[in-house]
C-alpha cells in the first residue's frame, strides 16, 4: 500500500499538541489554579462562583458577629449596673422605712436616691460606637431626659419608641439585638423610674416607704429577668460564631477541591509532556534525509 | 513487416517515450513540495500493431497521456472538513477572548453581585455609619461598572469581527474570480485535447482556500464548467464566471453578507466566515442579552427595596427612599448603561420606621440575594449557570475543533497516499526510464550498423 510520503505534519501535528499539554501544566503549576479558564471545567468554574459568594456571607456574617456581640455585651454589662443601682435604692427604701429616722435622716436619703436618679437616666442612656442603646431604634437621641413635670409621674420623658433592630447572622438567621427602654425601664406595671419616683416621694412626705419599696422592687426583677434576653443573644452570637467559623473551614476546604491545582499530578503532567516533546523532535530529526536518490551514481 | 526503417522508427518510439517519461518524472520531483500539486504518472501503450501475412508486428511504444493522480471524493472531503474545522477554529479563538472576561470567581460581576450584599450586611449592625453606607454606594457602583465594561468589551469584540467578515468577503471574491479564470483556460486547454493537469490542480488548490472561508459546494467538475454555490445554493461561480459577494452594514450596525440584493449572512455556516458570524450574530448578543436581563433584574430588585424603607435625613417627616441604580427602561442595554443613581450616602434606605438608628429595610434590600431577579434564578445563581454556559461552549467548542483537525489530518494523510510525490518512487522510475533510454539507443545504434552492412553489399571492404 502506498503511504503519505510526507510525515512532516503529522509530526508537527504531535509536536503541537504536547506543546500545548506542557502549556497548560506549566500554568497549572504557576497560578496554582486548575480552573483558569471556564472551560478549565465549566461545572467547577460556575461552583466557584458561588463558592466565593458563600465565603463572602459568610465572612459578613462574622464580622457582624462581632460588632453585634460588643453592642450585646456593652448593653449587659449596662444592665448590670443598673440591677446594682437599683439593689442600692432597695436597701435605701428599706433604710428610709425605719419609723425611728429624722426628717433629716430621710432627706439625706431621698438625695443619695435622686443621685440614684440621675445615675439611672445616664445609664440608660448608654451608647455603643456613637448610638444609644435602649431608645429602640431612634438610636440618634438619649432615650431619656429628666422632666420633673413629665404626666408619667416618673420624673423622666421616653424619647425612643418600641421598635427592634434585627441583623442578619447566617441564611435565614436574624437575631434581635436591643430591648427598647420603653420595654426595660418604663414597662407600663414595672416601670423603675415610676416606682424609684415614687420612692423618692414617699421618704420626702414619709409616705408608705415600705410599699413604694417593694414596688421599685418588684420593678427591679422585672428588670433583671429581661436582661436575660441579652444573655441569650450573646450565647446565639457565641454558637453562631462557631458555627460560622466552622463553615468557613468548609468552604475553603471546597474552595480547594473545585479550584486548585494538584500539584503533583501537574508536575508529573508537565514531564510526560517534556518528555513526549523530546521524543516528537527526535522523530522528526530521524524522518530519513535519505531517498533513493542518494545511492544513485 | 517494415524492414530494418521500421525497426529504427520503433527504437526511436522507445528513445523519445522515455524522454518524455523522464520529463514527468522531473516535474513531479521538481514539485515535491507545491502545495496541492498531484503526481504525474506517465501512461505508455504499445503502438498499433501491423500486419504482414500470418504476422503481427509491433510498432514501437507512443505516450498516451500524462494521467494527474487524484481523488476526487478526497477532495470533496476534505473541502468539507476544511470547512467545518475553519468555522470551529474561528469560534474556538473568539469564544476564548470571551471568556477571559468570565474567568475570574473573585472579581468581576459575581464577586461584585457577593460584595453588595457584604457591605449591607455591615451596615446592618450600625445603620446610621455614614462610611458604612459610602461602602454600599461604592460595592454598587463596581457592580455597574463591571456590568458597563463586560458588556463593553463583547460591543467591541462584535464590532471587530465586522471587520473579519468584510476581510473574508474580499478573500472569498479574489479566489472565486481566480477560479473562474482557471476554468476558462483549462476548458480552453483540455477543447484543445491539451494537458491541463497543472491547471487543475491550481484550481483544486484555490477551492481548498475558498473551504476554509465559507461553506463551499463543487457541483460539477470536469472538461471545465466547475460550479461552485454556498451550501444553500447561492452561486458564486459557473464555469467561467464568478459572482462576487458584497457586505452591508444593517440596522444592528453588524455586516451583512449579500448576494446580489439577497442577504445570505444567516445561511453562511462554515468556514472562518461561518465561525465568525455564528460568534457575531448568535454569542454574544446571547451573553448580551442574558447581561442586560441581571443587570435590569437586579436594580429593579434593588430599587424596589430601597422604595420600600426610609432615607437617613434630618427631617421630622421621615422620606422614603428612590432608586438606587438607573438602567434603561427597557430590559436591552442595560448591562451596558446600569450606572449608580445617588451619590448621598443617607439615601440609601435602611431605615422601616423611619427612625435613623432602623435596619428594618436592610433586610429587604438583603434579601434580594435570595429573590428571583432573572429567569427565577438568584443573582448569584443567574450569573454562575451564565459562567458555565460560556466555559462549556468554549470547552465543547474546543473538543470539536481538535477533533475536526485530526479528520483532517487523517484526509491529508490518505490524499499524501494518493496524490503525493515519493522520491524514492521517482528515483525508482528514473532508473527504469534512463534504461529503457539506453536500451533504445542501443537498439538504434545495432540497426545503424546493419543498415551499413546492407549499404555496402558486395563491396569488398574487407582488407586482405
Amino acid at each position: 500500500m502506498r503511504v503519505n510520503p510526507n510525515l512532516m505534519p503529522d509530526l508537527l501535528a504531535a509536536l503541537d499538541q504536547t506543546k500545548l499539554e506542557e502549556q497548560q501544566d506549566e500554568l497549572e503549576l504557576a497560578t496554582g489554579s486548575s480552573v483558569n479558564v471556564p472551560s478549565d471545567n465549566p461545572v467547577a468554574a460556575a461552583l466557584l462562583v458561588e463558592n466565593n459568594d458563600q465565603a463572602t456571607f459568610n465572612a459578613s456574617y462574622l464580622q457582624s458577629l462581632a460588632t453585634v456581640n460588643g453592642q450585646l455585651s456593652t448593653a449587659d454589662s449596662t444592665l448590670n449596673s443598673v440591677v446594682t443601682t437599683l439593689q442600692r435604692a432597695i436597701s435605701l427604701g428599706v433604710e428610709g422605712a425605719n419609723g425611728t429616722l429624722s426628717d433629716s435622716d430621710r432627706n439625706d436619703i431621698a438625695q443619695e436616691l435622686q443621685g440614684i436618679q440621675s445615675q439611672l437616666i445616664s445609664l440608660a442612656n448608654t451608647s455603643y460606637e456613637g448610638n444609644y442603646i435602649f431608645g429602640g431604634t431612634e438610636t440618634a437621641t438619649p432615650p431619656y431626659t429628666a422632666n420633673p413635670s413629665d404626666p408619667s409621674g416618673s420624673g423622666v420623658t421616653y424619647n425612643g419608641n418600641t421598635d427592634v433592630n434585627e441583623v442578619s447572622v447566617g441564611s435565614g438567621y436574624q437575631v434581635a439585638v436591643n430591648v427598647p427602654g420603653s420595654q426595660l425601664f418604663s414597662e407600663s406595671g414595672n416601670d423603675v423610674f415610676l416606682a424609684l419616683n415614687n420612692l423618692i416621694s414617699a421618704i420626702q412626705s414619709n409616705g408608705d416607704i415600705a410599699d413604694a419599696t417593694n414596688a421599685l422592687s418588684s420593678a427591679a426583677n422585672y428588670l433583671t429577668a429581661q436582661r436575660v434576653f441579652y444573655g441569650n443573644a450573646m450565647s446565639q452570637v457565641q454558637s453562631q460564631t462557631t458555627y460560622l467559623d466552622t463553615a468557613k473551614q468548609q468552604i475553603a476546604q471546597q474552595q480547594n477541591t473545585l479550584g486548585a491545582a494538584d500539584m503533583a499530578t501537574a508536575a508529573t503532567g508537565l514531564s510526560a509532556a517534556q518528555t513526549d516533546e523530546q521524543a516528537a523532535i527526535e522523530a522528526m530529526s530521524k524522518v530519513s534525509q535519505n531517498t533513493l536518490f542518494d545511492y544513485l551514481r | 513487416m517494415s524492414g530494418l526503417f521500421g525497426t529504427l522508427s520503433i527504437a526511436l518510439s522507445g528513445l523519445s517515450t522515455s524522454q518524455q517519461a523522464l520529463e514527468t518524472t522531473s516535474n513531479n520531483v521538481a514539485n515535491a513540495n507545491t502545495p496541492g500539486y498531484s503526481r504525474e504518472v506517465s501512461d505508455l501503450e504499445p503502438g498499433a500493431p501491423v500486419t504482414y501475412g500470418s504476422l503481427t508486428f509491433g510498432t514501437g511504444v507512443v505516450l498516451d497521456e500524462i494521467q494527474s493522480l487524484r481523488d476526487p471524493i478526497l477532495e470533496i472531503q476534505l473541502n468539507q472538513e476544511t470547512q467545518q474545522q475553519s468555522s470551529l477554529n474561528a469560534q474556538l479563538s473568539q469564544l476564548q477572548q470571551i471568556q477571559t472576561g468570565f474567568s475570574s470567581a473573585t472579581s468581576g460581576i459575581g464577586a461584585d453581585i457577593s460584595n453588595f450584599f457584604n457591605t449591607l450586611e455591615q451596615l446592618s449592625p450600625d445603620p446610621t455609619n455614614l462610611a458604612l453606607r459610602q461602602s454600599v454606594l461604592t460595592a454598587a457602583s463596581n457592580l455597574a461598572t463591571d456590568f458597563n465594561t463586560a458588556a463593553n468589551n463583547l460591543e467591541t469584540q462584535r464590532s471587530n469581527l465586522n471587520q473579519s467578515v468584510t476581510e473574508d468577503i474580499g478573500q472569498v471574491n479574489t479566489l472565486t474570480a481566480q477560479i473562474a479564470t482557471l476554468d476558462q483556460q483549462i476548458s480552453e486547454l483540455q477543447n484543445a485535447n491539451q494537458n491541463a493537469n497543472t491547471l487543475v490542480d491550481q484550481q483544486t488548490n484555490l477551492i481548498r482556500q475558498l473551504s476554509g472561508l465559507i461553506d463551499v459546494q463543487v457541483i460539477s467538475t470536469g472538461n471545465g464548467g466547475t460550479e461552485l454555490t454556498t451550501s444553500n445554493g447561492t452561486a458564486l461561480v459557473t464555469g467561467s464566471q464568478s459572482f462576487a459577494l458584497s457586505t452591508q452594514p444593517a440596522s444592528d450596525g453588524a455586516e451583512h453578507v449579500l448576494s446580489g440584493a439577497q442577504d445570505i449572512t444567516a445561511s453562511i455556516t462554515g468556514g472562518s466566515l461561518g465561525g465568525t458570524i455564528q460568534i457575531r450574530d448568535q454569542q454574544i448578543p446571547g451573553i448580551l442579552s442574558q447581561l442586560d436581563q441581571l443587570a435590569s433584574g437586579f436594580a429593579n430588585a434593588v430599587n424596589n427595596a430601597n422604595q420600600q424603607g426610609y432615607i437617613l435625613s434630618n427631617s421630622s417627616t421621615p422620606q422614603k427612599g428612590g432608586n438606587i441604580f438607573t438602567t434603561p427602561t427597557g430590559v436591552t442595554g442595560a448591562a451596558a448603561a446600569m450606572s449608580v443613581a445617588i451619590t448621598d450616602p443617607s439615601l440609601i434606605a435602611a431605615s422601616s420606621d423611619g427612625t435613623s438608628g432602623s435596619n428594618g429595610n436592610i433586610a429587604n434590600l438583603s434579601a434580594v440575594a435570595s429573590q428571583s431577579v432573572a429567569n427565577g434564578q438568584t443573582p448569584i445563581d443567574y450569573y454562575s449557570n451564565l459562567v458555565f454556559q460560556i466555559g462549556s461552549t468554549t470547552s465543547n467548542t474546543s473538543a470539536d475543533a481538535d477533533a475536526a483537525s485530526q479528520i483532517l489530518q487523517q484526509l491529508q494523510d490518505e490524499r499524501g497516499s494518493v496524490s503525493g510525490v515519493s522520491l524514492d518512487e521517482e528515483a525508482a522510475n528514473m532508473v527504469q526510464y534512463q534504461t529503457a533510454y539506453q536500451a533504445a539507443a542501443r537498439v538504434v545504434s545495432t540497426v545503424n550498423s546493419l543498415l551499413l552492412d546492407a549499404v555496402n553489399l558486395g563491396v569488398d571492404t574487407a582488407e586482405d
